[in-house]
């Protein structure tokens, strides 16, 4: 893509030591204390003294963070689930039929996410209350969606667009249904884009603060989020150790789904945007 | 299901409409009813400790257009928008086109990268605090060991650090989104026509410029403005950091919202401010919803 | 044609349902095949409307429970009262701060809710709200009259109605590390502010690491700690019949001094009492301001409970002129119960285990908590202990917080903490802080 110049070999070292520099330390720094027996914790050094799985084990076995972590991956793949079903129908809908306010819709689902949501949460704090939804993982399950709505309609509607109307029409010539053309047909060649939508409104759920502190009042339901400023967050326990330890092992889960579907996410986010 | 296969009888648009009903719904239900609601709630003195409220028409708005400190609060939500958009972006776009290399250990470089995104932002928020902190953070015992400090500097402490520092973070968690948006833009690009320019002469400047930029220019010009509203949004970091302190330095919009209902219990004038917010989003959204009709 | 819409309705209907129901297998099924020891209360607003014959399921919540110092205790606590109830207790818990929203939205959600543990700053605005129940009622006013000392009753009392149950009642005081202290050539504590200033500056001067004074200057505590400083400046946040009285020289003279000890770098930014308690705690801390609980704190950090006393005591807080009363504010927590609980005798018989002396005694030998029960209070662990002695003494003259019986005092607590950041950062002038303070307060 660029000539190898002098030049351009200096942008390319620099920007990677640089970077991988800003973006990797905090990251080691993390792991270097989650490793670091409790009477060590603020010493500086960097992997080179005693380590130990000891504050690892705290929190693996501690049963409310892992509470935590199973709630935080139910609600995470309830509602990814939910929204990549959500947003592949309104994605195809609205690339392949035409019929009356389409477009006003469209733009609605484009700005959901431009909401103040801290102001959407009082009201939506009161109708699940009022459904008697509060509490429960539909709570959040479903206030998610949204997250994900504008990204993944608009993502999955550019895949749809590329399939040719011809191709939908000689399955309805040969007697399909909708439902068949659908799920048979168009669903199947967008689901690289399905991945991604996927896994996008999967860390959205998983990153979630504002909506999990306030729909979800129970240590049962509380999601890993909310349950970390709940556990560290406090007057009393500022135990780094912990903290970075229970940082680690939040993300573990979820790391190893990535490393598995990361390919599919960085094509599958862009290939339907980029047109021809 | 059965129904549907034989939807035959349905219309085309019919079948389009029935398939937007879901999204509707779950649209209707979490945004536009929340909003109106918002919006009636702004003229009454609604509060979360007592069930009843009258109707106060325009106290609140007064209040808040009065409020020494709304200005204040606008500019810092401006700055940590923008910040926070326009540095990330840079840097992810860079670390796009280094990882776009293709190097040997490109790939798995990407993956860790990515890390950096789903680690839950309360940690991120714990995290970087750490670094920050003014008696036993790692930047200050970094700075001192080099002998550039004399005495710890309490960066989260400080008005004229402590947004920078908000920014740092959410910098750092956002970089991956930005970076892998941006590689996939990066790939679509034909490589044809960025040989053609080198044959041209053209040097990697003007290429990446003339022809690489405008080749991705949707994706590069949706990932700005998505990374522009989540940033509008964002409370995650500079509650966990600062709780908008110190001195209102980190108080952005959506934590001044969240402070007057849940903290305050002032839900009427926490209304009020989010309906003002969402009035002037009013603009991001009419740039916004150009680009999806240009893209018809 | 109408039928055509009509079926098109239901079937977007059945769609949306399709949809849901796709994902509510996994969901629904999940809360029962919780393992979790924290028991399980429905996710729906649980009516368990069990008749109390058989046992029943009451929540219990607040933020101990949640600390790492006073986990254990809340746990034995519980099965405590489980071993001779037979009933079950949950335990929802939230972090100090956030207690107040969370019992607030959790109470309006109708979720269920039978006991609370509330601090006394919260406890008005929760009571504000009206949905606690009267203690007189459940267990009878003389029970009450008979077990605390009127003058704790008084602290839990509102409009007549016993809405608080007193549990531990002392006051946040000012704690010391007397091994800075007399490495830095005192060994007494400064009585005055002048002779406070000259320890914390030998202090410093003695080891430059230390902070001399970790004054709270973030969050919900900062304002706390102002309050019994400003008074003892003679100043006051609001006159008697509630108009804002901040507005004095007093109390420029109260901010001039906290930028005078930031200048001098005797007092930190970016200090809550978390960060205090823990610098404190590995010795780098040679003043703050805290609770009773400064003790469970630093016996979780590994200090055995008899030898706190060495390195954790408590003092009274310097006085403007010798001879002036010693300032401190009122601390402690409450229990409440709820007017919507269906299980108020249960949560009685739990608040009751909970004040019983092995509990009590337990609660306090571990985590300082004095216990607030005639019986209690008189048992002779209580009454020697030199930690505790500490505490009362230097708290005799103590006060409620003067937004303790607002309902909106965290929104006044909020306004005098960012008033005081701009003064200590250099933002704003005392005076101007001050005047802001005053301004803004009024407008409220």
């Amino acid at each position: 893509m660029f000539q190898k110049t002098r030049a351009f070999r200096t942008f390319f070292w620099m920007a990677l030591l640089l970077i991988g520099l800003f973006v990797f330390f905090p990251l080691l720094w993390m792991v270097n204390t989650a490793l670091k027996p409790s009477a060590e914790t603020f010493s500086s050094y960097f992997f080179t003294g005693p380590l130990t799985l000891e504050n690892i084990w705290h929190i693996v076995t501690d049963e409310k963070i892992m509470t935590y972590l199973k709630n935080s991956l139910i609600v995470s793949f309830g509602s990814s689930f939910l929204a990549t079903a959500v947003c592949s129908f309104a994605g195809y809908s609205f690339a392949k039929f035409r019929y009356r306010g389409r477009k006003f819709v469209m733009g609605m689902f484009m700005m959901s996410q431009a909401f103040p949501q801290a102001i959407l949460l009082l009201s939506i704090y009161a109708l699940m209350n009022r459904t008697g939804l509060l509490g429960s993982y539909w709570a959040l399950l479903i206030s998610y969606v949204v997250f994900t709505l504008p990204v993944g309609t608009w993502t999955l509607k550019s895949y749809f667009d590329q399939i040719p109307d011809a191709l939908i029409e000689s399955a309805k010539i040969d007697g399909a249904g909708h439902w068949r053309i659908m799920t048979r047909i168009v669903f199947p060649m967008a689901v690289p884009g399905m991945i991604s939508i996927a896994i996008y409104g999967f860390v959205w759920s998983w990153n979630d603060l504002l909506y999990s502190m306030t729909l979800v009042t129970d240590t049962a339901r509380r999601t890993l989020a909310s349950g970390l400023v709940m556990t560290f967050l406090g007057e009393a326990s500022t135990n780094w150790g912990y903290m970075m330890a229970a940082s680690i092992v939040s993300a573990i889960p979820v790391t190893i789904i990535f490393v598995f579907l990361q390919r599919y996410f960085i094509q599958g986010l862009t290939a339907g945007a980029v047109k021809g | 299901m059965d129904g549907v296969k034989n939807g035959g009888r349905l219309t085309d648009g019919q079948v389009g409409m029935l398939l937007i009903l879901p999204g509707l719904a779950i649209f209707a239900a979490i945004i536009l009813y929340p909003f109106v609601d918002a919006i009636l709630m702004s003229f009454t003195n609604r509060s979360m400790l007592y069930p009843n409220y009258d109707w106060v028409q325009l106290d609140n708005y007064r209040k808040v257009f009065q409020d020494p400190y709304f200005a204040k609060t606008m500019l810092t939500t401006a700055l940590f928008v923008l910040g926070s958009t326009i540095l990330p972006y840079v840097l992810g776009m860079l670390w796009a086109i280094v990882l776009n290399q293709g190097f040997r250990g490109a790939e798995f470089l990407r993956g860790v990268t990515l890390v950096n995104w789903i680690i839950p932002g309360t940690a991120i928020g714990f995290l970087w605090s750490w670094i920050f902190n003014g008696q036993y953070g790692i930047l200050n015992n970094i700075l001192s060991a080099l002998g550039l400090l004399e005495s710890g500097i309490p960066w989260l402490g400080q008005t004229n650090t402590a947004l920078l520092c908000v920014v740092v973070a959410r910098t750092w968690q956002m970089l991956p989104w930005y970076m892998a948006f941006l590689l996939g833009g990066l790939q679509s690009v034909p490589l044809d026509q960025i040989e053609a320019a080198h044959m041209d002469g053209a040097n990697n400047w003007k290429t990446f410029w003339c022809v690489i930029l405008p080749g991705m220019q949707q994706t590069a010009v949706l990932v700005f403005i998505l990374g522009l509203i989540g940033n509008l949004q964002h409370f995650d970091l500079p509650w966990t950091m600062a709780q908008g302190g110190p001195a209102r330095a980190t108080t952005t919009l959506s934590i001044e919202v969240y402070t007057t209902a849940f903290k305050n219990w002032n839900m009427g004038k926490a209304a009020t401010i989010g309906t003002i917010w969402a009035v002037l989003l009013a603009c991001f959204s009419f740039v916004y919803l150009r680009r999806i009709n240009d893209s018809e | 044609m109408k039928l055509r819409k009509l079926t098109a309705m239901f079937l977007a209907l059945i769609m949306s349902l399709a949809v849901l129901s796709g994902c509510g297998g996994k969901t629904n099924d999940s809360p029962d095949s919780n393992p979790s020891a924290t028991g399980n209360t429905q996710g729906t607003p649980a009516k368990t409307e069990e008749p109390s014959s058989a046992s029943a399921e009451i929540v219990w919540a607040g933020w101990s429970g949640e600390e790492e110092a006073s986990k254990d205790i809340f746990q034995r606590m519980m099965s405590a009262y489980e071993s001779s109830s037979g009933n079950r207790v949950t335990w929802v818990g939230w972090t100090w701060a956030d207690t107040a929203q969370q019992l607030l939205i959790r109470s309006q959600g109708g979720e269920q809710l039978d006991l609370a543990q509330v601090d006394i700053g919260i406890f008005n605005t929760v009571a504000a709200a009206g949905i606690l129940a009267d203690w007189n009622e459940i267990l009878g006013a003389d029970y009450m009259g008979s077990t605390f000392e009127q003058s704790a009753l008084d602290v839990g009392s509102i409009d007549g109605q016993q809405l608080g149950m007193p549990w531990s009642m002392a006051s946040i005081s000012m704690v010391y590390n007397p091994k800075i202290l007399s490495a830095a050539g005192w060994s007494s504590v400064p009585a005055t502010i002048e002779e406070f200033e000259q320890c914390l500056a030998d202090i410093k001067a003695a080891n430059p690491d230390v902070v001399p004074y970790a004054v709270s200057t973030k969050d919900a505590t900062c304002a706390g700690d102002f309050m019994p400083w400003l008074w003892t400046f003679g100043g006051a946040i609001f006159n008697d019949d509630g108009s804002v009285a901040i507005n004095s020289d007093a109390a420029v003279a109260c901010v001039k001094w906290y930028q005078g000890l930031m200048e001098k770098g005797y007092i930190a930014m970016d200090t809550g009492r978390g960060e205090a308690r823990q610098l404190f705690a590995q010795g780098k801390v040679a003043f703050y301001d805290d609770a009773v609980v400064a003790k469970g704190q630093a016996v979780s950090n590994g200090v055995a409970p008899e030898d706190v006393v060495n390195v954790c005591s408590a003092m009274p807080r310097p006085v403007l002129h010798a001879g002036d009363k010693p300032q401190s504010t009122m601390w402690g927590h409450m229990l409440v119960a709820f007017k919507n609980s269906a299980h108020q005798a249960e949560a009685a018989g739990l608040a009751q285990t909970l004040i019983s002396d092995e509990v009590a005694l337990d609660y306090f030998k571990n985590n300082g908590m004095p216990p607030v029960t005639k019986s209690a209070a008189g048992l002779d662990e209580v009454k020697s202990d030199a930690y505790l002695n500490g505490f009362l003494n230097s708290t005799a003259t103590a006060r409620l917080e003067e937004t303790a019986r607002m309902s909106n005092g965290n929104e006044v607590k909020t306004i005098l903490t960012e008033e005081l950041q701009y003064a200590l950062l250099g933002q704003k002038t005392a005076e101007q802080a001050v005047a802001d303070m005053a301004s803004r307060l009024q407008a409220l």
